[in-house]
């Protein structure tokens, strides 16, 4: 017996998931493959020392769409996103830096630091906001395609052109800089703060092989700097119950749909016959067939592994084996038994509930990139830390915590010896450069799970480890994400579409390219169907 | 038409020269003031050690730009251009070695001993400069639009640069939008395999800048420069008698075109009344009234050094000093007893010919990378990037018969240097440590050599180190930055200097820019000279 469905929508991570709920609520028949035991890809949550819930990849959340929460409705499903509040940086000389939601909180621990960078703080949040307002649009819509003369590319083109010529001089001006410049080049004009200035910056390599001094960063610490939940800018926040629990909830709401949903279903291939899609085989065999299959797989599984290279264009191929993964970041999940003590703020206290950064100063950013580009990792990391059991008490037993501390660089090309021999010493590194501020560590940790981008890659499908599906560097943005041409959620292959991270807007839980995606696919549909009936 | 009227020019470079060229041109009376003794900026040539001559600090030509050397006649003026070919040598300290000739073919013959495949991809790269040569040299060629109120020339220059964008194809617009932002690392990886041949080609995208080949953005730097000479690894070229014949041969121009040059006559001061430069003060005391002023100096110090703060605008102040000018550079000379020995070279018949154009040390991308890591943290490099001439193998009459010269290009030497505090602990970084360390980084550039060629330090005989604070105090260059200004994607095009003044006017009436801190400022090739002669000539009449 052949099953037969509207579509198929390969990997049941968040952006899958969101693409086949929308082309449900639209009256698709939908599919949704996942390769492992559990739903979420990389936005999971899963048991892995009993008692501890570890958020094992993704851990905090903030550029979901509102859409998205809205139009699925996701509270009703289970969603709920408590406040992660604040940054907190240790220094090694004893002082330290801690940033908080409330604003005048912030300045004031600032002005201990720098009275004029207090002052330039106000400033630059101001200035922020009409720059996240300028991108935000971007974000949830679909690139143009800027060599065409095509009139709905060239309307586009021409309502980017007219949306920056609407900005004042002052924000043209910082816009360009946040497209252009390097996270620290662009804070070290705002700010004198050694200390702020780093641990701002770190927002601007996460997910990338560049140092805090590398152009193009500033354009990411603006990506991760438009959080928003609940309609408030700038707030990022941990899911109730761990991050895979935003993964169920958008599962629910897909099923509610009545999307249907297989689990330890993983894809050997795409099935495509005279350029159009038919469906897909499963590794364990069966095949499936589908009108149209939409992968969430990054591009390296989706056409270099699911599909044969004599099925696609020499040059879209080539684009696509250029495209640049490099995973840099890893990650370690700690089960604790206490709290982590830290020497320049002893004690339990608010400043453990938020994200702590272990970024003390430019120089130590800069020095643990320059570590990885030569292919070792980071021998003193950046670590960003959060304590989510203080947030949400279940997901860890009675007095007890769960510590995630997502690690940077960690290169997925080693210099030497293999990823599982390096394993231990890297988390060793890790462990040792946290200790170095909150010397208890060591004594309470009673179990950890370390991943490295080779796991992450071998458990989670992430190819080379990189945690958005390729690298958010800047020319593999917008219209040229994942590669140009094809940066419409369209391939070669008819009927075969993209709605992962690796299109754009990207990474980070986010949801906006399965959303995108499914509009595309439907409007491409209802084309089809068109031309199919006045054929007929 | 109020022509006849007297402008002064700040700074006897040769942006300064060719735009007085086209203003004198342009019925005005330019003057030229040079601080110096003698003209030329950053073109000169000196004696450095009794009978030994060396182009102080560029030590090749951009070239000028194909249609200023026509106007300026160039071919008719007493300046030779030596052009070595080939052009560039690249040895490898396991005495491998490159050559770049002139001809692609022939250098890819020459890269076939590494490796077929890159021999084969060569040609194509060369042919895909060549496109974009035309395409960027357009861009290059034009005043940034203005964005507000655009004329009907900028919606004329952008349709013509639309235009020939759009010749590129859709592969090569997206590649141009692709390549820009990248590192360029990873855009000659994208052609080569072989690792000396992406070293030589990507060192193009960081000379004289802060950039590593991996930091993004990089790539931009090398497409703006291969802007000026689409050959892979650049221009070679350099006059006889060094780059002082250029800019001599350029005042000659510009003298019987009607421009007055005067030498010693440092600019104090820019009079500003009412928001319009009214004249000029010297250091002299002497005062001169002048109606229009274009200073070929750098931005930071026409606006900071030279004019009262307090008549500028804050925004406008702000910009100015946010304007990244921290240079890399650093310029040794070596006086030779006589030549050196490059392992890497087989003493055949005609080996000398290969040293003669320019010495590319850098084998390697992390070699390069490396390089620029320790500048990030205030240090010069322990094995720098160093890009060598030998002028007096074509020239013999810039030293002593017999004799030679050795003129190195040093990258990188951070213009603020870190140095400990008079207690031993704290760590500074400041450019006035760069005077008890001139001697080290000097050392550092023989040590590196003599790996190539390790007869070199038994024939010096004198060495000259320019480190980054001496290109700051005795040469003018704010920063010690050699383009006068880093060349960024921020900070390029409508962006140069900042945004809203890239047009070559400045907020305060009267007074330009002229220099390389203007679009496009990209090395000895005039454009940023002949660019804002065009807006001055148009504003003034």
């Amino acid at each position: 017996m052949t099953r037969h469905y509207d579509v198929i929508v390969i990997g049941g991570g968040h952006n899958g998931l969101v693409n086949a709920a929308y082309l449900a609520k639209a009256g698709k028949k939908v599919l949704a493959l996942e390769r492992r035991h559990v739903l979420g890809g990389a936005a999971v949550t899963e048991e892995i020392i009993p008692g501890f819930l570890f958020s094992e990849c993704s851990y905090v959340v903030s550029l979901l769409r509102p859409e998205i929460i809205r139009e699925l409705d996701l509270p009703r499903h289970g969603l709920e996103i408590l406040p992660l509040d604040g940054t907190f940086t240790p220094m090694p000389n004893g002082n330290h830096l801690w940033r908080m939601n409330d604003h005048a909180r912030t300045q004031r621990e600032i002005r201990r630091h720098s009275r004029v960078d207090a002052e330039a703080y106000d400033e630059f949040s101001k200035m922020m906001t009409p720059m996240c307002r300028f991108v935000k649009p971007l974000l949830s819509m679909i690139p143009p395609d800027p060599t065409t003369l095509k009139p709905g590319d060239l309307k586009q083109l021409h309502f980017l052109m007219q949306r920056f010529r609407s900005l004042s001089s002052e924000e043209r001006y910082t816009l360009i800089q946040l497209m252009t410049m390097s996270a620290a080049d662009f804070l070290d004009q705002w700010f004198e703060t050694d200390v702020l200035k780093a641990t701002m910056s770190a927002s601007g390599i996460i997910g990338t092989f560049l140092g805090i001094r590398s152009p193009g960063t500033a354009y990411v610490l603006l990506h991760h700097y438009m959080g928003e939940i609940d309609g408030a800018f700038r707030s990022w926040g941990f899911s109730r119950g761990g991050t895979g629990a935003i993964s169920n909830a958008i599962a629910d709401a897909a099923r509610e749909a009545s999307v249907e949903i297989r689990t330890q279903a993983g894809v050997a291939k795409i099935l495509v016959k005279n350029g159009r899609t038919r469906g897909v085989a499963l590794q364990s065999g069966e095949e499936i067939f589908a009108n149209v299959v939409s992968s969430s797989v990054d591009p390296h599984l989706t056409f270099e592994k699911f599909l044969d290279p004599s099925e696609l264009p020499g040059d879209f191929l080539e684009s696509v084996r250029r495209y640049k993964f490099r995973g840099s970041s890893g990650k370690v999940n700690l089960a604790l038994d206490g709290l982590p003590d830290f020497k320049c703020l002893p004690g339990p206290g608010a400043h453990l509930r938020g994200a702590i950064s272990i970024s003390p100063s430019i120089e130590y950013m800069e020095r643990a990139y320059d570590d990885a580009k030569y292919g070792n990792f980071s021998r003193k990391p950046y670590i960003d830390i959060v304590i989510p059991s203080l947030t949400d008490p279940s997901v860890a037993p009675p007095g007890k915590h769960v510590m995630s501390c997502f690690v940077q660089y960690a290169p997925y090309k080693l210099a030497k010896g293999t990823w599982d021999e390096q394993r231990e010493a890297f988390g060793d590194a890790v462990i040792n450069a946290i200790a170095e501020h909150a010397p208890n560590i060591k004594k309470i940790i009673t179990g950890r799970q370390i991943l490295t981008p080779l796991d992450l890659e071998r458990e989670f499908g992430l190819t080379q480890g990189n945690i958005f599906q390729g690298e958010l560097s800047l020319e593999q943005l917008f219209f040229l994400r994942p590669v140009p041409g094809w940066a419409y959620y369209r391939t070669p292959i008819d009927n075969l579409y993209m709605c992962g991270s690796a299109t754009h807007p990207g990474g980070g839980i986010m949801g906006a390219p399965g959303r995108i995606a499914s509009q595309v696919i439907l409007k491409d549909w209802k084309k089809s169907s068109r031309s199919r009936g006045s054929k007929n | 038409m109020p022509i006849g009227q007297r402008v002064a020019l700040i700074g006897g470079g040769h942006n300064a020269l060719i735009t007085a060229f086209y203003l004198a041109k342009g019925g005005f009376k330019p003057l030229v003031l040079e601080r110096r003794e003698m003209i030329g900026g950053g073109a000169i040539t000196e004696e450095f050690h009794p009978g030994f001559h060396a182009s102080t600090l560029s030590h090749t030509i951009g070239p000028l730009r194909a249609d200023i050397a026509r106007d300026l006649e160039f071919h008719k003026l007493d300046c030779e251009i030596l052009r070595p070919d080939p052009r560039v040598f690249a040895p490898a300290p396991d005495g491998k070695s490159l050559l770049f000739y002139n001809d692609h073919a022939r250098t890819a013959a020459e890269i076939a001993r590494h490796s077929e495949k890159d021999a084969a991809k060569y040609t194509q790269f060369a042919e895909t400069l060549d496109h974009f040569f035309s395409v960027i040299g357009e861009l290059v060629a034009i005043t940034p639009p203005a964005i507000d109120s655009p004329s009907p020339e900028d919606f004329w220059n952008l349709f013509k640069a639309g235009r020939s964008v759009r010749s590129l194809g859709k592969h090569g617009i997206f590649d141009l939008l692709r390549w820009g932002p990248m590192a360029v690392a990873d855009f000659v990886s994208e052609f080569f395999e072989t690792h000396m041949l992406r070293a030589v080609i990507a060192a193009r995208g960081i000379f004289g800048t802060a950039l590593g080949p991996w930091s993004a953005g990089s790539t931009a730097v090398l497409l703006l420069r291969a802007a000026a000479d689409s050959h892979p690894v650049g221009s070679a070229a350099f006059p006889r008698g060094g780059l002082g014949s250029l800019t001599r041969a350029l005042a000659d121009a510009a003298r019987k075109a009607g421009v007055e040059i005067r030498t010693n006559a440092e600019v104090q001061h820019i009079r500003v009344k009412d928001g319009a430069v009214v004249g000029l003060v010297l250091a002299d005391g002497e005062e001169i009234g002048v109606h229009a002023v274009a200073s070929g100096v750098d931005p930071k110090r026409t606006f900071f050094n030279l004019l009262d703060p307090t008549q500028l605008d804050p925004t406008f102040a702000l910009r100015i000093r946010n304007f990244r000018a921290a240079g890399t550079v650093a310029k040794v000379h070596l006086a030779l007893g006589g030549l050196p020995v490059f392992t890497a070279l087989d003493p055949i018949e005609g080996f000398l010919n290969s040293l003669s154009g320019r010495i590319h040390i850098g084998p390697e991308i992390d070699y390069l990378e490396r390089a620029f890591d320790a500048s990030k943290y205030g240090e010069f490099s322990s094995a720098p990037y160093l890009d060598v001439t030998i002028p007096t193998l074509l020239d013999p009459s810039l030293a002593p018969e017999g004799k030679h010269i050795l003129s190195a290009c040093v990258q990188f030497a951070p213009f603020k240097l870190a140095g400990a505090s008079a207690d031993g602990k704290t760590i500074f970084k400041s450019e006035s440590n760069w005077d008890a360390r001139r001697k080290d980084l000097g050392d550092t550039v023989v040590k590196t050599l003599a790996e190539y060629a390790p007869n070199l330090p038994s024939l010096i005989e004198h060495m000259q180190v320019i480190t980054p604070h001496d290109l700051e105090t005795i040469y003018g260059l704010t920063g010690g930055h050699i383009f006068h200004g880093e060349l960024a994607l921020d900070q390029l095009f409508t962006m140069r200097p900042v945004l809203d003044w890239a047009r070559y006017k400045t907020p305060i009436r009267g007074l330009y820019l002229c220099g390389s801190g203007t679009h496009p400022g990209n090395g000895l090739t005039g454009a940023s000279g002949a660019n804002a002669a065009r807006e001055i000539i148009r504003d003034l009449r």
